[in-house]
């Protein structure tokens, strides 16, 4: 029998009981931390001692320049994260189409491309650390071939692309195995009449399969761009922010002055520009997703 | 439904006992706050870190107090810093802590005044290391007593020495000899000297040679001509070919590993690194002043000491066990089993049993001529930028002034 009308006070209060654990988690590290740090953004608020009210200060003084840093790791920040992610989709897109195509050998390729994802990144950029130094790995290669590398950690123009390529070999396992998935989900009778029309590899690409993987690229899109604004352990473990601020970036930024140098108010306003930024750059793919994502299929 | 309403119900009373146990370490803490004089909150993440201060309380049993007992709690050196300040701040805090001397302007809101309750203990505060004590004093009053005073060391490599028919180097060093060295050692792949991006490691070094500091009268001196013209002096020592510039982030372990590989001549390290590279190393490890310009020694004296929290409630009970801690019979006791040069000097002969002759007097000759690294409470943001900034210093893109204008701007 199908049930009707309000439920009743009974299974509200189940609900409820069902809800707190889940709501509760929810609004104690949630939402009770993002007010606070609301609060405290608008302090000079000092790990230990007398804090100061200060108003909109910190505001102020990071969008109107007056920080002299500011401005620099947003824009590196930013180079970071729109690069890091144009590069890992096409990238990511590219290997999940060619391992698509190949049945045997696919999912050996898929795994072995998804093991740094699982493997701290700490780790991982420690070794990229050993690789890139002015004599390491990849300097030693480029010389046997009669290349001189560039000091990639310690030159600034090579120094976040530096950053970009190791992010990229820790991350695109992940995208990977989500295009993947969306790839799988396309019925093969599709690309198969597609075939039997006339169509060539490449234009089957863009018009069949790209349409059709659309939303699982909107989705990877959407998670990669905000990873790559929050990206802190590269630049901490492989330069500090160096050379000079060349790799400084937001959350790089925001911990230092947090943790390093005792101005919780100040990280905290730095962090909800982050925020602000970040969910403006969401709102945006949301908005922009309805030109090219396709949900027909 | 009656089923589901008792699994939601006992869903939630787990919920409820779980939060509870949680929150059932506060009981636990306030029964324990009696105790808090007898805890120390340290750096002490490692076996290495906690035999260093077990060795402490066993030093006080050896001389004679068999129930001497403190309970240790903290986290790793690198985290300590942030972390006693919130630490601090909770209602059940252990009442004893420690700091270096450079971070003891940091620290001076946590620390409580210690000179009335050395008057009343009869401690006399003067047998210790001068520059320890000026280095743990904030605001004209001592905020913790000192356990260590290490000046920092040229190690260098003997072999290399000898088989460049160079003679080794001793309490006097001057730079115009140390660079011709450098120039000599390097060779064949190899570097006479190594430098990091630290601020310490080696250019304060470098500079306390020559006497000079970057703090006067509790302000910094990032842009002081002498210290800018000596830290550019040991930026160019890339230029002239002796070292490896540094990369950012590179820190002072890169040398250390590079000296201890032999591929490194000369490198300038704090003294409780001397068991290991005497342990560690394929070659006779030996010790020299940094090089100044006159060739006489210059300390830079860093160290440590126990304070008390302000936060704590039995202030008296605290600093009786401090005073435990920094006699001279334990700071010996503790020289002779870890290798910190001790805080007091008729205890030195603690560090120095089993040490060369010569080691023992480069070491006696830096503590007599040395000055503690006074700094700021934006120390951390100086070493954090200098480490930040320096690879283009040591690389040339940028001069040290530069750098030290920007550092300084930068804190305001």
């Amino acid at each position: 029998m199908e049930r009707t009308g309000k439920p009743g006070y009974n299974q509200r209060l189940l609900a409820l009981i069902h809800l707190t654990p889940g709501m509760a988690g929810f609004f104690i590290f949630i939402v009770v931390p993002l007010i606070a740090s609301l609060v405290i953004s608008l302090y000079n608020w000092p790990l230990y001692g007398e804090r100061e009210f200060v108003g909109i200060q910190h505001y102020v003084s990071l969008l109107t320049g007056q920080d002299p840093v500011f401005y620099t790791v947003l824009r590196n920040t930013a180079i970071f994260a729109i690069g890091y992610t144009l590069a890992n989709l096409i990238l990511c897109t590219a290997l999940a189409v060619w391992l698509h195509s190949l049945p045997d050998w696919g999912p050996f390729f898929r795994i072995l491309l998804f093991i740094p994802v699982v493997t701290p990144m700490v780790a991982n950029a420690l070794i990229w650390r050993l690789m890139l130094q002015d004599n390491g790995l990849v300097n030693t290669l480029l010389g046997a071939v009669g290349i001189q590398g560039p000091s990639w950690l310690g030159d600034g123009k090579w120094a976040l692309a530096s950053l970009i390529v190791m992010s990229l070999w820790q991350g695109i396992g992940y995208n990977i195995v989500v295009l993947a998935a969306g790839l799988n989900g396309i019925n093969p009778s599709v690309l198969e009449a597609a075939r039997i029309d006339g169509t060539n590899a490449w234009n089957r690409f863009w018009k069949v399969t790209f349409p059709m993987l659309s939303p699982s690229l909107f989705f990877a899109s959407v998670m990669t761009v905000i990873g790559g604004f929050k990206v802190f352990t590269q630049p901490y473990m492989l330069t500090k922010g160096g050379p000079g601020d060349s790799t400084n970036t937001i959350v790089l930024y925001l911990y230092r002055a947090g943790f390093s140098y005792d101005r919780l108010g100040f990280a905290s306003s730095m962090a909800w520009i982050l925020f602000v930024i970040i969910m403006l750059f969401t709102a945006l793919q949301f908005v922009g997703q309805k030109k090219w994502v396709n949900y027909d299929a | 439904m009656k089923i589901r309403q008792m699994a939601a119900a006992a869903a939630s009373l787990t919920l409820v006992l779980g939060l509870a146990a949680c929150g059932g370490g506060s009981g636990d803490n306030k029964a324990a706050a009696g105790d808090r004089p007898n805890q120390m909150y340290t750096w002490v993440s490692n076996q290495s870190d906690r035999e260093q201060w077990e060795t402490f309380i066993a030093g006080v049993k050896e001389s004679g107090d068999s129930e001497f007992n403190i309970t240790l709690d903290g986290p790793s050196f690198q985290e300590y810093w942030t972390l006693v300040k919130t630490r601090m701040a909770a209602s059940d805090a252990p009442c004893i802590i420690t700091t270096q001397a450079a971070r003891a302007q940091e620290l001076g809101s946590l620390l409580a005044p210690l000179d009335d309750l050395a008057k009343e203990a009869g401690l006399d505060l003067s047998q210790y290391n001068e520059a320890m004590m000026q280095g743990l004093t904030v605001g004209g009053t001592v905020r913790a007593i000192p356990y260590d005073a290490e000046p920092m060391l040229l190690f260098y490599n003997k072999e290399m020495f000898e088989a460049a028919g160079l003679t080794a180097p001793g309490a006097d060093y001057s730079r115009e000899q140390f660079l011709s060295d450098a120039k000599a050692l390097t060779k064949d792949g190899k570097f006479g000297f190594a430098v990091s991006s630290d601020i310490g490691y080696p250019p304060l070094a470098i500079s306390f040679a020559d006497g000079i500091v970057p703090t006067k009268d509790g302000e910094l001196t990032l842009t002081d001509e002498a210290l800018v013209k000596d830290i550019q002096w040991t930026m160019d020592l890339v230029k002239e070919g002796v070292a490896a510039a540094p990369n950012p982030g590179d820190t002072d372990e890169v040398g250390r590993q590079a000296f201890m590989a032999g591929n490194v001549a000369m490198f300038i390290d704090g003294p409780w690194f001397y068991s290991t590279y005497q342990d560690g190393s394929d070659f006779e490890v030996g010790i020299a002043a940094p090089p100044s310009t006159s060739g006489q020694p210059g300390g830079m004296i860093q160290g440590s000491g126990f304070g008390v929290a302000d936060s704590c409630p039995d202030k008296a009970a605290a600093f009786a066990n401090i005073v435990k801690m920094t006699t001279p019979e334990v700071v010996a006791y503790v020289g002779q089993h870890r290798g910190t040069v001790p805080s007091i000097a008729s205890a030195l002969s603690g560090w120095s049993e089993g040490k060369p002759e010569a080691d023992v007097k480069v070491v006696e000759a830096l503590l007599e001529s040395g000055q503690p690294l006074v700094t700021t409470p934006q120390w951390n943001q100086v070493v954090t930028q200098f480490s930040q900034y320096s690879s283009d210093g040591y690389r040339g893109n940028k001069t040290a002034e530069e750098i030290m204008t920007q550092i300084s701007q930068a804190i305001g």
